[in-house]
């Protein structure tokens, strides 16, 4: 498969202090891959550094480009980011939020034109949200709006995309909908994504690889179609502590050991 | 399909009613005042025609017209400004104050007040201009030494310059001469029309234009400011280019109006409420009608001050008295409904 992302000895800071220490990860055309680990051991951290928000050390390749050096605008033809919830409060419509999705592509005094209209609506369409394109971004359910924001990545039109658990406030069946959608819009287009989660479950479901962070370090990568159910246990205990794996269907489920 | 075109049919509506009311308040301000001009004379002076009396064109050509003018462009000036802030900075609160441009003009005028007054009004609007913008470029130097990216920095840095500028005035007040200069001070953080000319109004003019047509330009950009400063550099925005520019067009517009007007309270905050309320909407169309409605607000209350006493009075006391209650009324009236 052909590499498409990235990171070399990444590591990154918030003012002295070392959060992600010498991360070395690559993702392929067409994979998704999940980025685990407690709170505090520096998922966000990592993609944050990766975009380019906070300072870093280490290098950041897309396509073998490097993207180090580059300006905001550069960075987003390369890498998209969904955050785990969009800021935005509302006073716009749905379609006016994926509209913004164009930016990069854009002149500074440039606006969408009539043709990436129509194909930001496609996109919503092909989410299944296309009755949502007028209304208030603000009336949307955090579903919704997660949908919205993924529509807007998906008309960046970029190789790579970075999502900060853009599953926390979902419930149980919108976090299906929208990993569903987000694997299926990464498998379609051959494009690389890298997504932090809190739930091994959902990720072991959804993803074709895990990064385990512990400490701002990768301790271990699980290949989920590949490694074996011990293999796969082994590693997630170096996270989790004593937990039981089972067999669900093709995949597997993660719970706390009981004592 | 069928909500769009409803609330397309109501935007255009609310446009239509402000843009009629501004014309409505345009032809009423250039008729009243200690002099009157009537309707048939404001058409026969526009048509070229000689029976108007000479006063009556003199009347029109240097008071009325310029006055009149320069209320829409205060108003109009002050509403897209405060707009701009209110989006760009994510609070409702946010006006030409926020980020000191009014207490650095304040401070401009008091110093031209004290030190040149014998230069008269264009010293003062000279002092203002320059304040205003020395303040702003004190908010993002402040920014800079503290190395902080964030909005709430720029919000923070805008109270510092204002707390100093106030304690200057506060210093040139207590030193000032009680009689010309302490009253001068006071009077221009009122606000006049009255002062306006059509020269001073020349002399405004490009920059008033540079940053108004600037913002409307750029206004693709300032919606994408009400995403939080990440969110934007991930959709490419360069954060630091993008804002600085937008700040300092913003600066030349409000600068240029209250160099010549004198502080108007309350216009460049209420005008955009209004507008939000008016359209359910944030974006760059809620900016437009901001300008109109500040243009609304700001002639209205130019024509009060000019009739309800026997004296003129200063703008701001009337933007206020105009401006809450058509908040209030407007609150209540979608105060149900979910707005931003």
């Amino acid at each position: 498969m052909k590499q498409v992302f990235r990171l070399e000895n990444l590591s990154a800071f918030y003012g002295n202090k070392t959060v992600v220490k010498n991360v070395n990860l690559e993702l392929n055309e067409g994979e998704f891959c999940g980025l685990l680990g407690l709170n505090g051991s520096g998922k966000t951290t990592l993609l944050h550094a990766a975009c380019g928000f906070i300072s870093m050390k280490g290098a950041c390749y897309v396509k073998e480009k490097c993207c180090t050096g580059m300006n905001e605008k550069q960075r987003a033809r390369e890498i998209a980011f969904i955050p785990q919830v969009c800021s935005l409060e509302g006073g716009k419509t749905a379609l006016e939020v994926v509209l913004m999705g164009y930016n990069a592509w854009l002149s500074l005094l440039g606006s969408p034109s009539a043709k990436q209209k129509k194909k930001a609506l496609e996109v919503l369409e092909r989410l299944g949200c296309e009755e949502l394109a007028y209304q208030d971004f603000g009336e949307l359910s955090q579903g919704q709006r997660q949908m919205v924001t993924l529509a807007r990545c998906m008309v960046q039109n970029t190789p790579v995309m970075l999502m900060d658990e853009p599953d926390s406030a979902l419930d149980f069946l919108n976090k299906h909908i929208v990993l569903e959608k987000i694997r299926d819009s990464i498998k379609t287009n051959q494009k690389a994504g890298l997504i932090t989660l809190h739930d091994p479950n959902f990720a072991m479901e959804y993803c074709d690889r895990l990064f385990l962070l512990k400490q701002g370090e990768i301790i271990a990568e699980v290949h989920m179609g590949q490694d074996s159910m011990e293999e796969i246990k082994e590693k997630l205990t170096l996270i989790y502590g004593e937990i039981e794996l089972f067999k669900n269907g093709t995949g597997y489920l993660m719970s706390k050991k009981k004592k | 399909m069928n909500g769009l075109q409803k609330r397309r049919k109501e935007t255009i509506g609310v446009f239509l009613g402000v843009a009629v009311a501004v014309f409505i308040a345009t032809v009423v301000s250039v008729c009243v005042g200690k002099y009157s001009i009537s309707i048939e004379d404001i058409l026969a002076i526009l048509g070229g025609s000689d029976e108007v009396s000479v006063m009556s064109r003199k009347v029109f050509f240097t008071l009325r017209l310029p006055r009149t003018f320069m209320a829409i462009l205060a108003g109009a000036g002050l509403g897209l400004a405060g707009s701009v802030y209110q989006i760009i900075f994510k609070n409702p609160l946010a006006s030409p104050d926020i980020i000191g441009i009014a207490g650095g003009a304040n401070l401009g005028a008091a110093v031209a007040i004290v030190s040149v007054s014998s230069s008269g009004m264009i010293g003062i609007a000279m002092g203002s201009f320059v304040g205003g913008f020395l303040a702003v470029l004190g908010v993002m130097l402040l920014v800079k030494v503290t190395r902080s990216r964030s909005t709430a920095t720029y919000v923070l840095a805008g109270i510092v310059i204002n707390a100093i500028s106030k304690a200057f005035i506060m210093g040139l007040k207590y030193f000032a001469d009680p009689e010309n200069e302490l009253a001068a001070m006071e009077y221009w953080e009122m606000g006049t029309l009255g002062n306006t000319t059509a020269s001073k109004v020349m002399a405004i003019f490009p920059m008033f234009f540079v940053g108004f047509a600037g913002l409307l330009l750029l206004r693709r950009q300032i919606e994408l400011l009400s995403l939080g400063d990440n969110e934007c550099r991930a959709l490419g925005m360069r954060l630091r280019l993008v804002r600085t520019i937008i700040l300092l067009l913003s600066t030349l517009l409000v600068a240029s109006v209250i160099s010549i007007t004198g502080l108007i309270s309350f216009a460049g905050l209420i005008a955009p409420h209004i507008s939000r309320l008016a359209l359910k909407r944030n974006n760059s169309l809620t900016m437009c009608l901001s300008g109109l409605m500040g243009a609304l607000v700001v002639l209205a209350a130019d024509i009060l001050a000019r009739l309800i006493y026997s004296t003129e009075l200063p703008i701001s006391i009337l933007t206020t008295v105009i401006g809450v209650p058509l908040l209030i009324y407007f609150l209540c009236e979608r105060g149900k409904e979910r707005v931003i």
